[in-house]
């Protein structure tokens, strides 16, 4: 091992001990906030999930966007279910670096606070919230609550790697898809790669409208809920 | 202490080990061929699927050299851009390019040059036009054509490109040359810069329609074309595209202070006392962004009025303009405003454009006092206030404002029909009624809707005043000069942060100086129709009168009178010594065609402006909306068993865009497991190292 002979050489001296003690704290101190950023960064990933949840509760009502804490540069724009995975997650109004940390995003068109007419493309950390993703089977089930409240199904049609190089972004379809995006490989170390995992799935039944249907809509959600551990 | 020992460096091994066999993701000068298969081999039982379109080795699409070429003799400009299409491929091959032109270019000429032979372009209404060029490119003759799609974006098409032959099409264009503040500019755009499309995509219509496009952009509800003009956009990391040389002519008919140009390295060559020549210095320039000249007459030389006619079928038509009246008042500096600012954060803002967006308007902010309310609105997706209306622009206010804008990020998109309805909306009471409502629109203007916008701002600009910047490299100058008209503000452009300071400055004195209103032009006995433009528009600071008009009569003068602030302004102009000149004519047609297109957005009877504009267009041969260029050599070039491959021409993405902010997939990976992995093994090594160490004492 070629830290053996780095030990044996370092001079018995006060001096030379004392700079084995300085570079072996500075070693531990740099790789204790390595170990505490790449802690924090789940930490993180769920603990604004929680608040995201109360703040997602205030827009239902409030049909508003409601920033989860008074600094937040996002807000919350929707809500996506996954029962076979037991997946309950707030979605974001945008998909920067800043917001992904805390939830999934909506991309590009998506965004728009009262436009969810067309398709949803949400881009989450394969990581960190959109782990789950690579665990999606073809037949998959997912809803994605409106900030109108309406529940909109889909159900997973296609996956695919795409090289984020060559294939433009599907911003715009005719159909209303819903299209999960995170990054692939799911085990790579190295963030930043060009390839990414897209989930598509198809509406299954068409929308239901909030006027018509609030009982349902609230059974649906009180069902959601009981049937999830924790998301995030 | 020994096992301990080796259980540390089996733990260490394990680590490392991972480390290197995971599969990292490809860097990107890897080819990504290799790594998707490798993943795909993997994840076949999953259901993944791979595109088959990034493995497939394409026909390689017809590649584009412009050379432009431009005099400019006083206040006219005539321009040649000369586009070489060449076919690198074994195949026949159709080339479609979409590209900016001035939005005020009046399209005239469409030349296509095979070898030796030159082949003259014709006008024909666009539909027919289009017929001409499918039935040529059909029957294997080589065409091209010429379609305007919006005043500042052409497509040429080019039919039956032989392999490895090259095909040039020249178009001509006349426009006339922008004076502001004592200095003449010219700016000359090279890339369309992608466009934001709001709306819900509709069915693909057939080839043969005209709303069919090859662009990367489906048609929706609110952009029928939108196809048509988001030309397919080269990622970055393959190159930048389309090679661009400059050469221009100037003549300026007076003599100058300086020319520079604040967008290209320039060489400027003097050859007579008032003839220049002016070239790009760098011999690979890419079209990726707009260029701009600018020349500043020596003050004392610069004519108070120049005025020109030509003679058409019995007909006089004139061109004048005017210099500005100077004024010294600065009334409207004590007269309390309203100034709402409106700043584009959408993803096409993203990179150098959105910092030079914040400094103009920390500029702004900071040029408020305390007579006047402000307000803040940001915009992309969705729209943001930053007060529920106007407030005091009162210091600890402009300081949150400060803040505020500092803050702003660039993503999502660009829905500017909302907060254009919100900025436009004013509610007159007794304690703003008398102040003087001024709207700062900050964007680069790359939507596709603008006509939609355009009615909206004419519908409702009421007594505010709309004032457009544009920023980044290639803004929609379309957009700026017409959402200005409109608004009966002025437009500025800032193309990179050396030049906000300035630009603002010259932006500031048309906002605190009294513009010139109410203008209006008699001519004694004489009746003359068609002054242009109509209505004629206020005059901010530092900006001419430029009108063009026809007559039968010639009138000896006119009088023009208007009104600045309280006070009544009057001059008379005499049109004896007018001299005559090529192109004036050109000039009155393009123009008139212009306030049809205007008036068309407003009315709902819109065949019959249609046809006065084919009409105009198809006597003075210029390309618009409803006009094409079209060009067919009648000799059959292709074979009839060679099949012919389209390819829509690729683009390259505006200098200082980030092509990630708008086409780009999020990044959706976190360094989290890096970090534990790289903290846990320092760690381990601290921890063996320090073992070892004091062993060893």
């Amino acid at each position: 091992m070629p830290d053996m002979d780095l030990v044996t050489t370092i001079p018995r001296t006060p001096l030379g001990h004392r700079m084995a003690w300085i570079v072996a704290s500075l070693l531990f101190v740099f790789g204790s906030w390595l170990i505490g950023h790449g802690v924090g960064i789940h930490v993180k990933a769920i603990a604004a999930q929680w608040l995201l949840h109360h703040a997602w509760q205030e827009t239902l009502t409030t049909q508003q966007p409601i920033k989860p804490w008074p600094w937040a540069d996002t807000w919350p724009v929707g809500r996506l279910l996954v029962p076979r995975l037991g997946i309950n997650q707030i979605i974001l109004a945008n998909a920067s670096g800043q917001s992904l940390a805390f939830g999934p995003g909506k991309v590009g068109n998506g965004s728009s606070f009262d436009d969810d007419s067309f398709n949803l493309i949400v881009s989450g950390h394969r990581d960190t919230h959109f782990s789950f993703v690579q665990d999606l089977q073809l037949g998959d089930l997912m809803t994605f609550q409106t900030i109108q409240g309406d529940w909109r199904r889909f159900v997973a049609e296609t996956i695919e790697v795409v090289d984020s190089r060559i294939d433009t972004l599907p911003l715009k379809q005719k159909r209303p898809d819903l299209r999960l995006i995170t990054c692939y490989p799911f085990d790579a170390i190295r963030p930043g790669g060009p390839l990414r995992y897209v989930v598509t799935a198809g509406p299954v039944t068409p929308r239901v409208v909030s006027e018509t249907g609030s009982t349902t809509i609230r059974s649906v959600g009180a069902k959601g809920r009981g049937m999830i551990v924790e998301g995030g | 202490m020994k096992i301990r020992r080796f259980r540390v460096c089996l733990l260490l091994f394990w680590l490392l080990s991972n480390l290197g066999g995971l599969p990292l993701p490809p860097v990107v000068a890897q080819p990504a061929e290799d790594s998707i298969q490798e993943s795909v081999g993997k994840k076949t039982e999953g259901g993944v699927l791979l595109k088959t379109s990034s493995r497939m080795t394409p026909i390689p699409a017809p590649l584009l050299n412009t050379t432009v070429t431009m005099t400019i003799s006083g206040l006219i400009a005539r321009t040649t851009v000369s586009q070489e299409f060449s076919n690198p491929s074994d195949e026949w091959a159709e080339g479609v390019y979409v590209f900016p032109l001035p939005d005020q270019a009046a399209v005239d000429h469409l030349r296509m040059k095979i070898g030796e032979r030159v082949i003259e372009g014709h006008i024909q209404e666009r539909a027919q036009a289009k017929k001409t060029y499918a039935a040529a490119k059909v029957k294997g003759q080589r065409a091209s054509l010429v379609e305007q799609e919006r005043p500042n974006i052409f497509t040429t098409s080019v039919a039956n490109i032989a392999p490895h032959a090259p095909i040039t099409i020249e178009i001509e264009y006349q426009e006339v040359v922008q004076y502001d503040q004592g200095r003449f500019s010219l700016r000359f755009p090279m890339v369309v810069g992608p466009r934001y499309i709001p709306g819900q995509p509709q069915d693909i219509p057939e080839p043969s329609s005209s709303q069919h496009g090859l662009g990367w952009a489906p048609n929706t509800n609110h952009v029928p074309d939108a196809s048509r003009i988001s030309p397919p956009v080269q990622h970055p990391s393959h190159g930048p595209l389309n090679p661009i040389t400059l050469r221009i002519d100037l003549a300026p008919g007076m003599l100058l202070q300086k020319i520079d140009s604040p967008t290209h390295p320039i060489t400027i060559t003097k050859h007579e006392a008032n003839f220049y020549q002016v070239s790009l210095q760098h011999s690979s320039t890419y079209a990726d962004r707009d260029f701009e000249l600018i020349w500043t007459p020596l003050s004392q030389d610069n004519p108070q009025a120049s005025v020109f006619t030509e003679q058409r079928d019995g007909e006089t038509f004139l061109f004048m303009q005017l210099m500005p009246p100077t004024s010294t008042s600065s009334a409207q500096k004590t007269m309390p405003r309203e100034v709402v600012f409106v700043i584009d954060t959408s993803g096409s803002m993203g990179g150098t454009s959105l910092s030079q967006a914040k400094a103009a308007l920390s500029l702004a902010l900071a040029r408020l006092t305390s007579n006047d309310t402000f307000n803040l609105i940001q915009f992309n997706s969705v729209t943001h206030k930053l007060y529920s209306t106007a407030r005091q622009a009162s210091r600890s206010r402009i300081h949150e404002a400060q803040r505020y804008v500092s803050g702003l990020q660039a993503t999502g998109g660009t829905e500017m029909l909302p907060v254009l309805k919100q900025a436009l909306v004013h509610m007159p009471n007794h304690e703003n009624a008398y102040r003087l409502r001024q709207i700062i629109f900050i964007t680069d203007g790359l939507v596709g809707n603008e006509e939609a916008l355009f009615t909206l701002l004419q519908r409702k600009i009421d007594d505010s005043r709309f004032f457009t910047v544009g920023i980044g490299s290639a803004p929609n100058g379309h957009f700026m000069r017409k959402a200005a008209q409109f608004g009966k503000g002025t437009f500025t452009y800032i193309g990179s942060t050396a030049e906000v300071q300035e630009k603002m400055n010259r932006l500031f004195l048309k906002l605190e100086h009294p513009a010139l209103t109410n203008i209006t032009i008699q001519a004694g006995e004489s009746t003359f129709d068609d002054i242009l433009p109509n209505p004629l528009p206020d005059l901010y600071h530092g900006e001419p009168l430029t009108v063009a008009f026809r007559t039968t009569a010639l009138p000896s003068s006119i009088t023009i009178t208007g009104k600045q602030g309280d006070r009544h302004w009057e001059t008379t102009q005499s049109l004896i010594d007018a001299k005559p000149r090529r192109g004036i004519t050109v000039h009155w047609a393009r123009q008139k065609i212009s306030q049809l297109m205007d008036q068309q957005t407003q009315e709902n009877d819109k065949a019959l402006f249609r046809q006065s504009i084919v009409d105009l267009a198809l006597k003075h041969h210029l390309v618009s909306r409803y006009t094409s260029l079209v060009a067919v050599d009648v000799t059959p070039a292709r074979p009839d068993a060679q099949p012919l491959h389209t390819h829509a021409l690729k683009t390259t993405v505006p200098h200082g865009m980030k092509y990630e902010a708008i086409f780009g997939w999020p990044q959706t990976a976190t360094p989290a497991t890096l970090y534990l992995l790289l903290g846990s093994l320092l760690l381990c090594l601290t921890w063996i190292w320090s073992r070892r160490y004091l062993a060893h004492r």
